[in-house]
């Protein structure tokens, strides 16, 4: 977690992208109404941790690669798991900054008065959806380390992640058979949650709040286990061909 | 024993700077990483929009024009950020000063080494066309496809002269980094891609058409509509104009961080 | 085409003041001054040597002879060309060997690099990789020519640096401690590289710290401490400057500040140098007592294991510890 915040201006990259991209849809927007306003920022908050959750587990992993420290940290008893989760966490906290930047940006820049309908249940999803978010970071996590070039990967996965778990328009728009990947991702039903909660009268995906939460539930249960998986892959393909001691 | 300097020396610059540059980049980017990114970014980065403008629906705007505007877009990430790195890879490389330290022309070096991203831009630009066309449905049965071809290879030089500048103001300002990301983006809000120029605040405005971009969607967008090259001067001029003051402004800014740096001692730090 | 020059280098009461400002909230303004007033000059031909510890203004020296950085006044002449006005006629003219592990692509092989460097030298096409070749040969680097040079041993990119120096045939080579961080024998073979050099007539401007390769390789030497020469002059000579002194050397474990801080304090030391090889220490002190002193010595080290004690002739690097301390 201290390799990450030695390099602050690294995390720029997936700041500034929600920003501008939040500006666009305001923009797009018009005259800003109050529920507007409050859609875009959860959108925009969302694409921040979002970006800040790939980045953390991209990034720090490479860097680990870099400095050659990777595999000490493989050798340690402490499963080199709980080490991920940690980051992959503290990644997707540091996003909530960044979602609460946004927030301020709209609410000074475009005037615009937020209120949500049911706060206590809107706390709920959103830390749900820091964990469901946590725990996928774990997983590309571990897939990552599969590969040699991770942060290129980060790069270029912000921008599906964005379109497909519908932070600024409801999926429904998207073909219908990509609907496919955006269930699958934990935070796409952690949006529709956190909707639920801001808004009196929404409907999102079919079965309201609770069914959001539970699948939120499930799926990060989900992340956890296949990335435990890969992670126990991984460590036995190194230990086997020691393929992580070059760059 | 000292040679003379041939008179090809400037374009013998570019040509090795261009090749050297290549290798270096192929050393380690594998085909099918430049692919993928390839077909990848102008899809996702279109599909948002054009689905937020679907949501959405605002007025003074249209699918076909967030289209054409992203589709255009999407060079930024070639010609803007990939050569905004160029010089502070070789600061971090270590390698400026030996650079500097050569009698090279520093404007073939850097032109050479921008070659790639050059086509790299066009590239992704077409790409960004075939998909308006085929996934979001944009009509092109108007459309000058000869005016179109010179819009974008237009554009891609004039963004990368652009690029460049923001290398050099990064490199003198130590925020290359940031300054890459804040223009990688920037376009989608003020360079008329999403929606027009016109509907932003005034003072950004100026801001706007200082960027060949800007010229660049206005021009693309009326090709797609049926315009000729004759109709698009006005524009690709004022295109060409840009992008020739940031290529100079660039160069500038470079020679005088150089003699600077020089003075202030502050040389290893870049 | 080259001036026709008496000198290879004129140095001219050369200065060089840094501006720093420490403090965020209240900026003090502080001026250092690295070079103060130094003036020396160097034969074609010859093998110079600027010696001196950290910060005694040596690469400051360097850099502004290599253009890299502009005095704050004085003035100085490389192959006749002025450092400040006539900056591309320099950089055509010299190689410049700074060493270390940047300063070379590695994403390409040692190869590209040089013939990279060789396009912007412009190096006529005809001979250039001849050239290359000749000097992958010269450095030993021929067989892994075409490899990545990430994968280059630290011995292996410093002579990928030497070859680098050398693309354009340079009259005139400036090297930065040309040796440091190589294994004894690359070291050896660098040496040699050097000697070679000169003998086909190149000139070369050497900085480094070792005491021994400077006694080995320099016709002449400049000592530089606190920004000022302290002494000019041929090996043999400088050594002269302690020659009435002979040398204590103690090989010891434990040996304390406090120990070393007494011994400087008797009557006729003259310097006290204390370093670290591997568990021991080795205390050498500087005496015209000779080996009278060793009684006291050894009274003044009674808390210390003493394991060994020699009396040495003095060396180059003693008439350097008293000309700097």
């Amino acid at each position: 977690m201290l390799n990450f915040f030695a390099d602050p201006q690294w995390i720029i990259p997936n700041i500034i992208a929600p920003f501008i991209f939040t500006a666009v849809a305001l923009m797009f927007y018009g005259n800003v109404s109050n529920s507007l306003a409050l859609y875009a920022v959860i959108g925009g908050g969302m694409m921040g941790m979002w970006g800040s959750t790939l980045y953390g587990a991209g990034f720090a992993l490479s860097s680990d690669r870099w400095n050659g420290t990777l595999e000490y940290v493989l050798g340690t008893p402490s499963r080199l798991i709980w080490i991920v989760a940690g980051r992959s966490f503290s990644a997707a906290v540091l996003g909530l900054v960044n979602a609460l930047a946004i927030l301020l940006i709209v609410v000074l820049g475009f005037g615009a008065n937020l209120g949500i309908v049911n706060p206590l249940a809107f706390l709920l999803a959103l830390v749900l959806t820091l964990v469901s978010l946590s725990a996928l970071g774990v997983l590309l996590c571990s897939s990552f380390l599969l590969t040699r070039s991770a942060q290129v990967m980060t790069n270029g996965l912000e921008m599906p992640l964005y379109v497909a778990s519908g932070s600024m328009f409801p999926i429904a728009l998207l073909p219908f058979w990509s609907q496919g990947f955006s269930f699958i991702l934990g935070p796409t039903w952690g949006i529709d949650a956190m909707r639920y909660a801001a808004y009196a009268s929404y409907t999102g995906m079919a079965f309201g709040y609770w069914a959001d939460i539970l699948v939120l539930i499930l799926s990060t249960l989900a992340y956890l286990a296949v990335g435990f998986w890969l992670f126990i892959v991984v460590e036995r393909r190194v230990r086997r061909d020691a393929t992580l001691v070059e760059i | 024993m000292i040679h003379e300097l041939s008179d090809w020396y400037p374009f013998r610059i570019f040509v090795s700077s261009a090749n050297f540059a290549f290798r270096a980049l192929f050393s380690w980017l594998r085909p099918e990483m430049w692919v993928t990114q390839l077909l990848a970014l102008p899809l996702f980065q279109m599909a948002f929009f054009v689905y937020l403008a679907r949501f959405v629906q605002p007025g003074g705007t249209s699918i076909a024009f967030v289209a054409v505007g992203n589709a255009m877009q999407v060079s930024a990430f070639a010609s803007i950020f990939a050569i905004c790195n160029l010089t502070s890879e070789e600061k971090w490389q270590g390698t400026l000063i030996p650079l500097i330290s050569t009698p090279a022309n520093r404007f073939p070096l850097f032109l050479g080494r921008s070659v790639y991203q050059i086509f790299n831009g066009m590239a992704t630009i077409a790409v960004g066309f075939v998909y308006a066309k085929y996934v979001f449905g944009v009509d092109f049965s108007r459309a000058d496809f000869l005016a179109l071809a010179l819009v974008i290879l237009i554009t891609s030089l004039t963004m990368t002269g652009f690029g460049l500048m923001l290398g050099s103001l990064g490199l003198f300002l130590r925020t290359a980094m940031i300054i890459a990301n804040i223009f990688l983006f920037l376009g989608l809000l003020i360079c008329g891609v999403n929606f027009p120029v016109s509907t932003l605040p005034t003072w950004v405005q100026p801001v706007s058409y200082a960027i060949p971009m800007t010229y660049g969607t206005t021009a693309a967008r009326a090709a797609v509509q049926g315009a000729n090259v004759v109709q698009l001067a006005p524009t690709l001029l004022g295109e060409i104009a840009t992008g020739a003051g940031s290529i100079v402004a660039g160069y500038l800014l470079f020679i005088g961080f150089e003699a600077l740096a020089r003075r202030r001692g502050t040389l290893e730090e870049f | 085409m080259s001036l026709n020059v008496e000198k290879a280098i004129v140095v001219s009461d050369l200065c060089r003041a840094y501006h720093t400002s420490k403090g965020i909230i209240r900026k003090k303004r502080e001026v250092v001054e690295a070079v103060k007033g130094i003036s020396f000059e160097v034969e074609h031909g010859e093998l110079f040597g600027l010696l001196g510890p950290n910060g005694a203004g040596k690469t400051t020296t360097i850099k502004m002879l290599t253009t890299l950085l502009t005095p704050t006044s004085g003035t100085a002449r490389v192959l006749g060309y002025d450092i400040v006005k006539d900056v591309m006629n320099i950089r055509r003219r010299i190689g410049i060997i700074f060493g270390g592990e940047r300063g070379l692509y590695y994403r390409v092989s040692g190869r590209q690099n040089l013939r990279y460097f060789a396009d912007l030298y412009g190096v006529p096409m005809a001979i250039r990789d001849k050239r290359i070749d000749d000097l992958l040969d010269m450095v030993g680097l021929k067989e892994r020519a075409d490899l990545r040079v990430e994968g280059y041993s630290r011995g292996m990119k410093q002579r990928l640096h030497i070859a680098k120096g050398l693309v354009n045939d340079p009259t005139l080579i400036f090297m930065d401690e040309p040796t440091i961080g190589l294994d004894p024998e690359a070291a050896r073979e660098t040496r040699a590289m050097i000697r070679g050099l000169v003998d086909k007539g190149k000139t070369i401007l050497l900085t480094t710290h070792y005491m021994f390769e400077a006694d080995e390789l320099c016709k002449r030497i400049a000592v530089i401490s606190n920004g000022k020469i302290v002494a000019l002059d041929s090996p043999s000579e400088l050594k002269r400057f302690v020659k009435d002194i002979t040398v204590v050397e103690i090989e010891a474990f434990g040996v304390s500040d406090k120990d070393l801080a007494t011994l400087r304090l008797q009557a006729e030391v003259t310097a006290v140098n204390a370093e670290l090889e591997g568990e021991r220490q080795i205390v050498r002190i500087q005496t015209a007592k000779g080996s009278e002193f060793i009684p006291i010595a050894t009274k003044i080290l009674e808390r210390a294991k003493v394991l060994d004690v020699r009396t040495k002739e003095p060396t180059l690097e003693d008439a350097y510890l008293k000309l700097v301390t």
